[in-house]
């Protein structure tokens, strides 16, 4: 669904992506596995269009994204649910639903969707006219989830949704986000937490130093070594 | 040399001192719109000092300076605990509440049968020292730009020194250099005192250069003028607020067939120039470009090696 | 006492001139979080505009003020484009500096194309002021305060009601965030400065048509007017920009009239001064720190 092609970000003259290159297939959940400062949300921002790439092509079923505004690729269908979620503080729960649903011009259908995310995220149902400030990390994250779906996606992009967040919260999370893929949204989810990512993904990149080091299912994720050793093992890499 | 060119020179020599003063403060990220009171205050200081008193030119400077960095710390100490914007604000308020009282400052003497000394809004006439001394308008430039050389000798040291490192480390990031143990708010006011004593000389030089001087010449226009020289010469060398000056004043002002057009040109010269540089013509990326190139032409020994913030190795 | 309320009357209509003036300003700061010193003579276009529509082809008030406020909208787009839009993060000083530049660069062409230094400026009506017991209410001044008052709930109801006003706080909230959600940030942020200027447009038609004359110098009045009344009101506050402005109306007026022009702008200083130490929230604002209202250092 998603073919990012050789891809090249650079800050000044720094590339911190140094031609990526990855596939997300429609209906499943792809996961990016890689440490801090891998360039994992420098492409993320990147395939949402905040960042513009120097060199390469982002392909959605086909249809150029590189270079196009965030607006024009909200349009297309792509939505981020950006790392540290970055609600809008001084708004409602229901304002930034609202605000999630820019685009879209069908006040009855947007209504009929944030009433199907009250149903799904109760908590946000009980707070609808709190300040979305006030909410707790996990109500913010499925909060920035929930704004996300507002505008329809066909690709949901999701960078780091379990950062600081306790275990039990982001168990509920990665619930979520199998639900929403057995709804049909095609997931592409940054991840350093791989043991959770372990059990919903279907598809895993590993990427490092601005660079994709592997590729491969969770099953030969498990098998190799040094993935194992850096990612799985009993203590956690330094982050 | 011309009496015009003298004029010009010496103009850009008194308009440096509070380009620098400015700059000080821009080193530990404050903005200050009201560099100008302190230029006022020289002014009048100094100016009475030699038009009333009879002081020497020398104390009446030194004593502007004094006057300057004194008020300076005095208004620096309680509105440096603001940030930002808000500190912007107040010291555009103190500056505009500094010239109303020199438009409401009435202090005269009778000297040989004749009114002299600030007379409110219609301003300070008649400083005469260098008339009375027989100082010719070349001798003044020569010495406005001695004291300079020598301010700015000053200036470039300090910035060498520790202390300009710690100026810039509060400029870069206030928590930061806090953390590292270094007391923000005693240096910022220290920042705030040179500012003021550099205004202070300006003023003093500036007053003893027109020979009279309005209230209204020390309005906002002076104080953000003096704020953008810095901005358009450059953040990464006390010589950017200079090149300021120069770019203005003098390339300026000299082409005098765009007479009716000088702003329209400046104006849209610095906001084209500010998209390219933000940080100004000589920042810091380019200071530090040319120290490296004046290290490898000169040759090895008998200077002191810098390191690349500029700290000794 | 009667002079007491007159003035206080008088004070709080001009004063509702000096909040339109911040309402324009506040707005601009906080969607940009920069200063905007181009506001005061992007305003002082439209009323060149103005005047050379009421000198040399004789239009009515109405004519002028509509074209004043296109004038002062498009002067407000050329600013934002050249000044604001380039710009990178963090580059707030730079931002800052070029609007001063560019307040330069109008007040000359302001000059250049009618280099006289004052122009007349049509009133707005001649009719006589309304008695009301011993106190005598302009019929300019009662506009300017409808006004005021008018365009404040106006502008409360689009940013809280409709989709722009959306738009906007979502980008005063978080502008990357924004982006994410599909706003075009660049276009509304070239809209809410047109929108800002227009107001100071609005104010700043008033102004001169009580005052019937326009100079180059009403930039820069109009510019430290607005700042000192949103910083009084408190930064990034619309209810506090009009209470900014109304009680350096009332201020200014007092002291006009018992001390003079310039106690008067003293005062006015002085009020700021002592609001920035003791408060710098002002009367509504958020206390600097919190982090809608702190200006990002540079």
């Amino acid at each position: 669904m998603l073919d990012v092609t050789d891809l090249v970000t650079a800050y000044g003259k720094i590339e911190a992506l140094k031609g990526v290159s990855l596939q997300v297939e429609g209906g499943k959940i792809t996961c990016l596995l890689g440490p801090n400062g891998a360039g994992k949300t420098t492409l993320m921002m990147t395939i949402a269009g905040v960042l513009q790439p120097r060199r390469g092509s982002i392909r959605l079923k086909g249809a150029e994204l590189a270079g196009l505004s965030p607006a024009r690729i909200v349009s297309q269908g792509v939505a981020l649910v950006p790392e540290n979620r970055l609600v809008f503080p001084h708004m409602s729960v229901y304002e930034n639903l609202l605000a999630g649903a820019y685009q879209r011009h069908d006040k009855a259908g947007v209504n009929a969707d944030i009433e199907r995310m009250y149903a799904r995220f109760p908590q946000l149902h009980e707070r609808s006219e709190q300040m979305a400030g006030t909410l707790s990390g996990g109500e913010q994250q499925m909060l920035a989830v929930a704004r996300a779906l507002m505008s329809q996606p066909r690709l949901l992009l999701m960078d780091e949704p379990s950062l600081g967040l306790a275990p039990l919260i982001v168990a509920e999370i990665f619930n979520i986000i199998a639900e929403l893929n057995r709804d049909g949204t095609t997931i592409f989810l940054v991840e350093q937490n791989a043991h959770m990512a372990l059990q919903v993904a279907h598809q895993f990149f590993l990427m490092e130093q601005g660079r994709i080091t592997f590729k491969g299912t969770p099953g030969q994720l498990a098998e190799d070594e040094v993935i194992q050793r850096a990612y799985l093992g009993t203590r956690r890499a330094a982050g | 040399m011309d009496d015009y060119l003298i004029g010009v020179l010496s103009n850009i020599g008194v308009i440096s001192f509070i380009a620098l003063s400015a700059y000080v403060l821009l080193l530990t990220g404050e903005i200050s719109f009201g560099q100008q009171a302190f230029f006022a205050i020289g002014a009048y200081a100094a100016g009475i000092a030699t038009a009333l008193w009879g002081w020497p030119l020398a104390a009446a400077i030194v004593w502007g300076a004094a006057i300057g960095a004194g008020s300076a710390i005095l208004v620096g100490v309680p509105t440096l605990r603001l940030h930002g914007l808000y500190f912007a604000i107040a010291t555009l308020a103190f500056a505009e509440m500094v010239r109303i009282l020199f438009e409401l400052l009435r202090y005269q003497v009778l000297i040989d049968g004749e009114w002299v000394g600030p007379n409110g809004a219609d301003g300070f006439r008649n400083i005469r020292y260098i008339f009375e001394n027989d100082i010719s308008s070349l001798q003044f430039m020569i010495l406005i730009y001695a004291v300079l050389v020598a301010t700015l000798s000053m200036f470039l040291l300090l910035e060498r020194s520790r202390l300009g490192v710690i100026f810039r480390m509060i400029g870069e990031d206030e928590t930061l250099a806090g953390l590292q143990g270094i007391s923000v708010a005693r240096h910022k006011v220290l920042a705030a005192g040179i500012g003021g004593a550099l205004a202070g000389i300006g003023g003093g030089l500036y007053a003893h250069l027109t020979t009279y001087i309005e209230p209204r010449s020390f309005d906002v226009m002076l104080g953000v003028h003096s704020l953008a020289y810095g901005l358009i010469g450059g953040l990464g060398t006390a010589f950017g607020p200079l090149l300021g000056v120069l770019i203005d004043i003098g390339l300026l002002e000299a082409i005098r067939a765009l007479a009716g057009y000088r702003m329209i040109i400046f104006g849209g010269l610095v906001a084209i120039l500010l998209i390219i540089r933000p940080r100004g013509l000589l920042d810091e990326k380019l200071v530090h470009k040319i120290g490296r190139m004046w290290r490898l032409i000169l040759p090895r020994g008998g200077r002191v090696k810098l390191g690349p913030s500029g700290e000794k190795i | 006492m009667i002079d007491l309320v007159q003035n206080t009357i008088d004070g709080v209509m001009i004063g509702s001139s000096y909040g339109l003036l911040a309402l324009g300003f506040t707005l601009i700061f906080g969607v940009m979080r920069r200063l905007n010193l181009s506001y005061g003579p992007s305003i002082m276009i439209g009323g060149y505009v103005g005047t050379v529509l009421y000198v040399q082809y004789g239009a009515g008030p109405l004519a002028v003020a509509g074209t004043m406020i296109l004038g002062a909208a498009i002067a407000g787009i050329y600013v934002e484009r050249l000044c604001f839009a380039p710009m990178r993060m963090g580059a707030g000083i730079a931002s800052m500096v070029s609007s001063f530049a560019i307040w330069m660069q109008l007040e000359q062409a302001a000059i250049l194309v009618l280099p006289r230094h004052t122009y007349p400026f049509p009133p707005l009506t001649t009719g006589a002021p309304l008695e009301w017991g011993p106190f005598l209410l302009r019929l300019d001044h009662l506009i300017m305060l409808g006004c005021a008052l008018g365009l404040t709930a106006a502008i409360q109801f689009a940013l809280y009601r409709t989709r722009f006003g959306l738009a906007l706080r979502a980008i005063i909230g978080n502008p990357v965030a924004a982006h994410l959600v599909g706003i075009n940030v660049s276009v509304a942020v070239m809209l809410a400065f047109a929108a800002a200027s227009a107001i100071g447009g609005v104010a700043g038609f008033l102004v001169l048509s009580v005052d019937q004359q326009v100079t180059p110098m009403f930039g820069m009045w109009a510019t430290l007017k607005g700042l000192i009344a949103m910083m009084i009101g408190g930064l990034g506050s619309i209810p506090g920009a009009i209470l900014g402005g109304l009680l350096l109306g009332v201020v200014e007026a007092h002291c006009q009239w018992y001390f003079g022009p310039q106690i008067r702008d003293l005062a006015a200083y002085i009020v700021l001064f002592v609001f920035l130490l003791v408060h710098p929230g002002g009367l509504l604002g958020r206390a600097p720190g919190s982090d809608i209202a702190a200006p990002r250092t540079p």
